[in-house]
């Protein structure tokens, strides 16, 4: 009798113990289980890759320009502002805007041809700076788009610099010159 | 591609042997490095956006950047990965050189593995290299000229300059003494890159066709930062050591085992590594969209 239960307490802790392991296997593929939304860019960022190593074959995608030939675009530093090169790859160049020390702001310049959906918000934009649609885009970005092809880009990153400076830094950017960038 | 940019951000852990040693150097760079952890606290941090059809479109556009391949973000994570996956193996090493030259029956150790210093100098320095590449791959080179160049250059900050701290203190200045920049020049010319695994693995990605020579430039173009980052701040081994104490178990009699231990047990080249890349990634994404 004592070695049929012992033998019970043995299959029956056998089970527990898988069960318990069972469990264990799902709580952890569960925990790590993918935000669908990041899982879906995931694929889509696969197929657009394609479709664009196929378009560049074909010569159907502009070459995006170079992210040095913005440069000279950008707004000069000034009234206790100071102008920090940060990223430079094809298509987009981008500088930090520091004041006393510290990061206020972000200034980006990028060529849309390899994103044009990018240009679909300023289809409802209602306002313009130096004569191109502008919009605000979140609560701290506003942006302008020149030419239908260059998106100008000031991201507020401290509180202190409000959706005014926004437009007014992107004011500064010299967008007829961009305009004309081919 | 290995980890897509959500899984790597989404893995970095809230605690741990790396945390712990990170906050236990915090007091080094004041203020600079917090623990920046998954993939949607990566874009509200950075960018301040709780929309979620903003942060919806951000993170999109980062998993693009992140998986075309010709950007350069996993070609960095790459090399922070690789130039660290030596760290263990390199703290083993150290670890049996050190028994070999204390053990008498275990002298023949002396035989097949490196120099404690000599494994440590290698490490150190292409880990430098690693920083110097990964940071043309992360930004390009940005601004108009040498002066914006450098200006973006010295301009480190967050897990950057944390990273940079950690490297100078665990991989410099603790095991191989106060004189660690000297010691590195000198013996540079004679230390055996060529056999490395982690330098031959990285040599696709170090440019031009003089990859050693572009180790040395890498050590040079940073030693004088490096310098001045251990003389302005007054650092010591004793001192980094003693506030480790508060965050990991370690001993300060014999620094050369702490910097095993901790080059065995941590990762924090990859790790902060990892966090430069996102953050980048996510500046860039937010102003593409």
């Amino acid at each position: 009798m004592n070695g049929r239960a012992n033998n019970f307490i043995c299959v029956f802790q056998r089970i527990s113990l898988l069960t318990a392991f069972c469990l264990m296997l799902v709580m952890v593929s569960c925990g790590k289980k993918e935000d669908p939304r990041w899982a879906e860019a995931q694929k889509k960022a696969e197929q657009q890759l394609d479709a664009k190593k196929e378009a560049i074959k074909e010569g159907t995608m502009p070459k995006p320009q170079e992210g040095g030939g913005f440069n000279k675009f950008f707004p000069a530093a000034g009234d206790g502002f100071e102008r920090v090169a940060s990223q430079e790859k094809e298509g987009f160049s981008e500088y930090k805007l520091k004041k006393g020390g510290k990061e206020v702001a972000m200034l980006a310049i990028n060529d849309i041809a390899a994103n044009p959906s990018a240009a679909d918000k300023f289809k409802s934009s209602t306002r313009m700076i130096g004569g191109f649609p502008a919009v605000d885009q979140g609560a701290m970005a506003s942006a302008v788009l020149v030419a239908n092809r260059y998106q100008v880009k000031v991201l507020s990153r401290d509180p202190s610099f409000t959706k005014a400076n926004r437009d007014a830094w992107l004011a500064k950017f010299n967008l007829q010159g961009l305009s004309t960038m081919k | 591609m290995s980890k897509t940019i959500v899984e790597l951000t989404d893995e970095l852990p809230s605690s741990g042997m790396t945390v712990r040693l990170l906050q236990g150097l915090d007091f080094l760079v004041p203020g600079q490095w917090t623990n920046l952890t998954g993939f949607e606290n990566t874009i509200t941090t950075v960018t301040g956006e709780t929309d979620p059809e903003m942060i919806r479109q951000i993170g999109e556009r980062a998993i693009y950047l992140y998986n075309d391949s010709e950007q350069g973000y996993q070609r960095a994570v790459w090399l922070y990965q690789t130039a660290n996956s030596m760290g263990g193996k390199l703290g083993a090493a150290a670890l049996a050189n050190k028994i070999g030259e204390s053990v008498s029956f275990l002298s023949f150790l002396e035989k097949i593995t490196p120099q404690a210093d000599n494994a440590q100098m290698i490490d150190f320095c292409l880990k430098l290299t690693a920083e110097v590449v990964a940071y043309y791959k992360i930004n390009g080179i940005p601004g108009d000229g040498m002066g914006e160049f450098m200006a973006a250059v010295g301009d480190y900050g967050k897990e950057s300059i944390m990273r940079l701290a950690a490297l100078v203190t665990l991989d410099g200045l603790i095991p191989l003494g106060p004189d660690f920049l000297r010691k590195v020049e000198s013996t540079m010319s004679g230390l055996d890159f060529s056999s490395n695994p982690v330098f031959n693995a990285m040599g696709n990605l170090i440019p031009g066709s003089d990859k050693l020579g572009f180790v040395g430039n890498a050590f040079h173009s940073m030693k004088d930062w490096m310098d001045n980052f251990v003389s302005s701040r007054g650092i010591t081994a004793e001192g980094v050591v003693g506030n480790l104490k508060n965050f990991i178990e370690v001993s300060d009699d014999r620094l050369d085992y702490v910097a095993g231990f901790l080059d065995m047990t941590t990762n924090y080249f990859d790790y902060t590594g990892v966090q430069t890349v996102a953050r980048r990634l996510v500046e860039r994404a937010v102003a593409e969209i």
